[in-house]
């Protein structure tokens, strides 16, 4: 296995009285598929906030490369190579489809007009379209808004923008969600191309199936700890949903 | 597909010029145009356009200021208070401060005159500053943040002003930018369109523009983007005051002094005109040629109905009238044109 690239130690996140994260851990090494599992109010989406610099955790620790990091907004985790795709939520609809790839990351005009801001719509046109076919995404026009897609063409699109941005991790909040068998296919092929590729990628999907299929390793959250971090060829589709809901009791991993 | 492409190509163009946004409204100002020379005909003359684009430069100021907040997924109820408190501190500065009265003639009056615009700019940045606060740091809605700051900026401008207009020279050479020198077009109105047509570059061609667009149609996506929303509103508010104090200079050289009154409602307009120009309340929609056509509909209505002979008190039923006609045309539409 290779060099672990994202780490967080012992992380908690209260909200009020509701823990939502009570010291949990997880690693992920590059060119690793890593899923994470868990009921609903697990602390999934917390966890993925923390993880993408939306949150800031209230304890524990976040490294990167080996070095202890603190994101105070999602723009430092993005530019330290951090990429997320946020379940249902990650695009502006009135966008068009380059715009929306480019957002937050704008190629302006060259000289002064670059320097007051303003855009060049025809590069990022151009270059939209490219960079989602290199990550293997096909959109039918790229000058579309993103209201005028497919809902699977829509999240086609957040994840091609996630994976042509990445340069170290991606982590992935249901993105086969609301897909169709193929559409579904086309996301985990588009998985498998990014782990080739040496990135470390989170994949966080209820769709246990999914899951098994693309994962490298599996951890498990439940009330805000994980309950169990293994490699998938440990879990079979019954064992896995057992460990979730805690009919099948698990010894809580020592930091290893 | 291919041999029928020629004409199809040509129907797909009409289709795409007819059923653009700025195409309708063009449509429509045109057609009151004729309705309101059918009924009176003296409305189609140089004098009733330099009226109405008097009116529409002081509006369009605030519409403007106001289309970059809808689009951005909010609202500034406060433009009106704004454009009072920015004439009528800029008016008190001027005559106060700076020895500004009936008697200043000439050259005399250019500094004044240049500092009072200074002031009536950077009132209007304090108020739409103190909204952005309100709304980024204490998380208050922006519809009531903004009817908190047009209650204060009104309460105010009487307090500033002893309730009475605060005048300037009685040399009306110096208001002379206001008046249509080159009809129907007057120096200020010359002014505002430069204003707006920058404001308007940037809301379109910048990545101002675009993270304005993006944080009204999903903010969520726009912070998960590496956009800082509270910073980027803050500059939204900030401008929109900006504006609305540059429409209180603008008021103030029409009037030839700061009035109290003179914001009282102005907010209405300004929302009428940036809804009829196609701007959806929810945010994440709209251009700033709608507004500018959108503000010139609203006066051209106004002035017809007056020239008809309909009273002058019906004109906030009007401006009424034509909102909920608008956002009942644009809920109606069957897709939304979105951006």
């Amino acid at each position: 296995m290779k060099e672990v690239i994202y780490e967080v130690k012992g992380v908690s996140k209260r909200y009020g009285s509701v823990v939502a994260l009570d010291g949990a851990s997880l690693k992920l090494h590059a060119g690793e598929v890593v899923g994470l599992v868990g009921d609903n109010g697990a602390g999934k989406s917390t966890l993925v906030k923390v993880l993408s610099g939306a949150h800031m955790p209230d304890g524990g620790q976040i490294e990167l490369d080996g070095k202890q990091v603190s994101w105070s907004s999602p723009r430092e985790a993005l530019d330290a190579g951090i990429e997320t795709l946020y379940q249902d939520s990650g695009l502006a609809p009135h966008l068009t489809v380059s715009k929306n790839v480019f957002l937050g990351r704008e190629i302006t005009k060259r000289g002064l007009l670059g320097k007051l801001g303003f855009l060049d719509s025809k590069a990022m046109e151009e270059k939209a379209h490219s960079e989602l076919e290199r990550v293997g995404i096909a959109v039918p026009a790229s000058n579309r808004s993103v209201s005028q897609l497919s809902g699977g063409q829509r999240q086609a699109v957040a994840i091609g923008r996630a994976v042509a941005w990445a340069r170290k991790v991606i982590i992935l909040d249901e993105p086969t969600n609301h897909l169709g068998a193929r559409q579904a296919g086309e996301v985990l092929q588009v998985i498998k191309e990014a782990k080739k590729k040496g990135l470390g990628v989170i994949f966080i999907s209820h769709t246990l199936p999914h899951v098994l299929e693309v994962t490298d390793r599996i951890v498990v959250l439940r009330l805000g700890k994980v309950v169990r971090d293994a490699p998938t060829s440990e879990f079979t589709g019954d064992t896995l949903v057992g460990t979730i809901t805690g009919t099948i009791q698990t010894i809580p991993e020592e930091d290893a | 597909m291919s041999s029928s492409q020629q004409p199809n190509l040509r129907l797909e163009r009409f289709k795409a010029v007819a059923g653009n946004q700025n195409s309708i409204l063009l449509s429509v100002l045109i057609a009151l145009a004729i309705v309101f020379t059918l009924a009176e005909p003296k409305f189609f003359s140089v004098a009733t356009a330099g009226n109405i684009l008097t009116d529409w430069g002081s509006i369009v100021l605030l519409a403007a200021g106001q289309t970059l907040v809808i689009i951005s997924g909010g609202i500034d109820l406060s433009v009106g208070g704004t454009l009072a408190i920015s004439g009528v501190t800029s008016a008190w500065v001027m005559s106060t401060v700076l020895g500004f009265d009936i008697t200043t003639s000439g050259s005399d009056a250019y500094p004044p005159l240049l500092v009072g615009g200074l002031v009536a700019i950077g009132t209007g940045l304090l108020v739409g500053l103190i909204n952005a606060i309100l709304i980024t740091k204490l998380r208050i809605v922006p519809f009531v943040a903004t009817l908190s700051t047009m209650g204060a900026t009104l309460g105010f401008a009487i307090i500033i002003s002893n309730g009475m207009p605060i005048g300037g020279p009685n040399d009306f050479s110096l208001i002379s930018p206001i008046n249509p020198t080159w009809m129907p077009l007057s120096w200020a109105v010359i002014g505002v369109i430069i204003v707006v047509t920058a404001v308007g570059l940037f809301l379109h061609k910048s990545r101002f523009g675009l993270h304005t667009y993006a944080i009204g149609s999903n903010s969520f996506a726009a912070r998960a983007a590496g956009i800082n929303v509270e910073r980027h509103l803050t500059k939204v508010y900030a401008l929109a005051g900006a504006l609305a104090g540059l429409a209180g200079f603008y008021v103030y050289l029409r009037l030839g002094a700061g009035s109290p009154s003179s914001g009282v409602m102005r907010e209405l307009d300004a929302i009428a005109a940036v809804v009829i120009g196609g701007a959806s309340l929810m945010g994440g929609i709209g251009r700033m040629m709608g507004t500018i056509i959108g503000a010139l509909i609203l006066f051209t209505v106004q002035s017809g109905l007056i020239m008809a002979g309909v009273a002058p008190d019906w004109k906030k039923v009007v401006v009424a009238v034509l909102i909920a006609a608008a956002v009942a045309a644009q809920t109606l539409r069957p897709q939304n044109r979105a951006r």
